[in-house]
């Protein structure tokens, strides 16, 4: 078993403000894209400054793109976001669709998600309307007042009744009978 | 927290004194039962790990009933640790000895050994008669329900009631009670 789960965060699933719901802000404010102007392994960088960078920025004005030639390195993308989290992703080897998919997830997600376990997929503020449980919930009223130890909570639910209280009540019956027919003559 | 929610945590695993009367029942079932209420299994929010168990008051303990020749053949076995230390004491004998013992016995046994059971047992106020204090008994706020119902012996019965009782048939007049 893998024990790698440890050394992540804990965490539940945030929204800074409740973002989306009746306005949305892109949470990311800056990517800055390095880059070697030679190197192999940039190649798919600088294809896809050449080719796409432009249409992505059109697309998202509110993201500041930023580029950094350096040589002889591996090409990182740098994310930085409005809650102040630094994302650092490395691009080596990339090609230019890789590099555009990694943009479009950093500039999708509120903060930086790396290093987190998400505790459970759902979470609310408001788990539940009612209120939790507490020993009160559902509680008969009728306890309120009793008396404790009290006798006619004490035996349990009998819902038959027993041989002896129908031989009683047939006996209560047959009484009352007498009774009426003494009456009637 | 706000005091709200505060209120709402102490509401939530707020302890209930609950009271049973053991009179006639037998306690190797009522420890099944009791032990719900002790453990706090009966809540929604029970987990092994959080302190939610309950008090429970066992009242009339010394009127317990065990099922069959149990009060000549369960034997509880004690041993001192010396040679020969060992000793078995009838149930009988063990309940003249202490009236609560028995009954306490059998829920401790009926949960599971580990580090909270003698903990949960702290929590249990066992008692031979009705004489309960009244510190405790302020407390309670729920009776748990017997598992058999008491009838009421013949000698409880006031004569007059015995004489006016509904009789099937008459014994004749040379018939001899014995």
């Amino acid at each position: 078993m893998s024990n790698s789960h440890l050394f992540l965060k804990p965490a539940f699933i945030t929204t800074p403000g409740q973002n989306g719901v009746g306005r949305y802000f892109c949470q990311l404010q800056r990517v800055v894209l390095k880059f070697c102007k030679n190197n192999g392994s940039s190649r798919g960088m600088r294809e896809f400054i050449e080719n796409k960078l432009i249409d992505f920025v059109k697309e998202t004005p509110e993201v500041a793109v930023y580029m950094k030639p350096r040589r002889h390195r591996t090409p990182i993308i740098r994310a930085e976001y409005l809650n102040g989290d630094t994302q650092w992703v490395n691009a080596r080897n990339f090609t230019e669709d890789e590099i555009l998919k990694w943009l479009q997830l950093l500039k999708t997600q509120s903060s930086d998600k790396t290093g987190i376990r998400l505790r459970k997929l759902l979470h609310t503020d408001h788990p539940s309307v009612q209120g939790p449980w507490t020993p009160y919930t559902f509680r008969d009223p009728k306890l309120n007042l009793a008396e404790f130890p009290s006798p006619e909570l004490a035996g349990p639910h009998v819902v038959e009744t027993t041989a002896t209280e129908e031989l009683l009540e047939m006996y209560k019956n047959q009484q009352i009978e007498d009774v009426n027919e003494k009456r009637a003559e | 927290m706000s005091a709200l929610k505060r209120v709402q945590q102490w509401a939530t695993f707020a302890r209930i004194w609950h009271i049973y009367d053991a009179t006639w029942q037998n306690p190797f079932k009522s420890a099944e039962v009791v032990k719900k209420f002790l453990m706090g299994l009966y809540k929604p929010i029970y987990h092994p790990l959080n302190d939610c168990g309950d008090h429970v008051i066992i009242i009339n303990s010394g009127e317990i009933a065990l099922p069959g020749d149990e009060w000549k053949k369960r034997v509880y076995f004690h041993h001192t640790g010396y040679p020969g230390g060992a000793s078995w004491t009838l149930a009988w004998e063990l309940h003249t000895k202490d009236p609560t013992m028995i009954l306490k016995k059998a829920i401790y046994n009926s949960m599971d050994g580990n580090l909270q059971r003698r903990h949960t047992m702290q929590r249990l106020h066992i008692f031979p008669d009705a004489n309960v204090p009244k510190s405790l008994l302020d407390n309670v706020s729920n009776q748990i329900r017997q598992l058999r119902p008491v009838p009421t012996r013949l000698d409880r019965y006031t004569a007059e009631e015995v004489a006016s009782y509904p009789k099937l048939i008459d014994y004749p007049k040379d018939y001899i009670i014995r």
